[in-house]
């Protein structure tokens, strides 16, 4: 079954009442929903809220959601990103002036997915290696102006189209290309800059 | 960026095409176009090169895992139901509310559901420490009041006994008013009769009249004033000779961020 018929299944039978349909549609949608806001809010433990809140949001609108409209992933998302820019509203984060030293996250030190399932074929330097890079790029991430920040998650950490990000984002698709070729170029000067400043 | 066409390609155009070719659909005449256009024009060769090292960088970003009590937490903040309990039921093969529940269970996952939400919210460390801060500073405002829980007995709630504690409450707030008034009166007496009895000794603004007589006009405070916010303390009043030749201060207090 295709995710998207899937998904509308277990809609319908969550509105019906079926609370197992719930608990799978938040097994499902929990991770990638806690990536997004932990990519764009850079700091699990509000990552952690926001994903909660997503879901909670999602829980009372079920009802509303229409699959004629759109994908349901399309539809999360617009809820997930509604709710980064009220939190981004409330917490002016790109006023914050941190260096990229500091902006590394608590998730690039505990617990990345690499880490936890350590692969045996990456020798332990290579490993180090990839970990410090993970953290300056996230770190360099929260840099971006929100507007571009939410256009590169969605388009190369999400890979969603550029059509489901210009439904999200309620922007032409044309500005979506172009806030992601700008958001990546802006993404590789910082780095660069960083790495200069490093040696 | 140029508006100028560049290998029949304009640099707004190669913009808009930059991202499909960076996921390499593009093709035939276009692509040619394009890939001589990026060799060509100084401002979107660069562009495309660092949006195609920005693109690697994002890349290279691995998921991450998601905490382990965040399902759980969701569950529970959302259906009131935890993961086990749901388990079970599906492994039963029914929803939730079975038939085999008596009413008391049902009462008591209808009032999960209401109340759970609720506490999910009041659970989170922001908000207990609110709720802290609120029951501590109601408690240091009672015990300032003088209201003492211990002492608040069941009578003391009747209508009758309200209504009697409202009236005994306002009566002593009248009286400690009159009393103050009382006291300021007396006081007032007392400065009035000090006032006529010792003799007036002469004002001081009086000495400083034949010295410097345009000391208390408004406009020379104001003068004062402004020089306090504008300038340092050891800088000399230049503006206040008006032969002397216009001098240029430059003062840098204008701080940026940036």
């Amino acid at each position: 079954m295709e995710d998207a018929q899937l998904a509308a299944m277990l809609v319908r039978r969550c509105v019906a009442g079926d609370a197992a349909a719930w608990e799978e549609i938040a097994q499902r949608y929990h991770r990638r929903i806690y990536n997004i806001c932990y990519r764009f809010v850079g700091s699990a433990d509000d990552a952690q809220d926001l994903t909660q809140e997503v879901f909670i949001k999602m829980y009372r609108t079920l009802k509303s959601y229409d699959l004629e409209r759109g994908a349901f992933m399309t539809w999360v998302t617009t809820i997930t990103r509604n709710l980064l820019v009220d939190h981004f509203r409330k917490s002016k984060q790109d006023r914050m002036t941190e260096s990229l030293d500091t902006a590394a996250s608590e998730h690039e030190d505990g617990m990345p997915l690499s880490e936890r399932i350590p692969d045996k074929a990456q020798p332990p330097d290579a490993q180090v290696q990839s970990r410090e890079v993970g953290q300056t790029v996230h770190g360099a991430l929260q840099k971006l102006s929100p507007e571009l920040r939410e256009a590169v998650i969605l388009r190369d950490l999400q890979d969603m189209d550029y059509k489901e990000i210009a439904t999200v984002l309620k922007v032409p698709e044309g500005t979506v290309k172009s806030r992601i070729n700008r958001g990546r170029a802006e993404l590789a000067r910082l780095l660069q800059r960083t790495y200069k400043q490093v040696m | 960026m140029s508006g100028q066409p560049k290998n029949g390609m304009q640099c707004a155009e190669f913009d808009a095409l930059l991202s499909d070719a960076l996921d390499g659909n593009l093709s035939g005449q276009k692509f040619d176009n394009f890939q001589s256009h990026s060799r060509s024009c100084a401002v979107c060769g660069p562009l495309m090169a660092e949006a195609e090292a920005g693109r690697r960088y994002l890349k290279s970003l691995e998921p991450v895992e998601a905490p382990p009590h965040l399902l759980e937490n969701i569950l529970v903040a959302t259906s009131g139901i935890d993961s086990f309990r749901l388990a079970s039921a599906a492994r039963a093969g029914g929803q939730i509310s079975s038939v085999g529940d008596t009413w008391f269970d049902r009462l008591q996952e209808w009032a999960g559901t209401l109340v759970s939400p609720v506490i999910a919210v009041a659970r989170q460390p922001r908000f207990a420490m609110s709720f802290g801060m609120a029951f501590f500073s109601l408690s240091i405002s009672l015990s300032l009041a003088g209201v003492k829980l211990s002492n608040v007995r069941h009578a003391d709630l009747r209508p009758s006994a309200i209504k009697r504690t409202y009236y005994e409450t306002s009566g002593r707030v009248v009286k400690y008013y009159e009393n103050i008034r009382f006291v300021y009166e007396i006081e007032s007496r007392v400065r009035e009769f000090k006032r006529a009895t010792t003799p007036a000794e002469p004002a001081p603004q009086d000495q400083d009249k034949g010295k410097s007589p345009k000391n208390n006009s408004s406009e020379h405070q104001e003068q004062n004033q402004q020089r306090n916010y504008s300038q340092g303390e050891n800088q000399p009043m230049l503006a206040s000779s008006p032969n002397d030749p216009p001098v240029v201060m430059s003062m840098d207090t204008n701080r940026r961020y940036s």
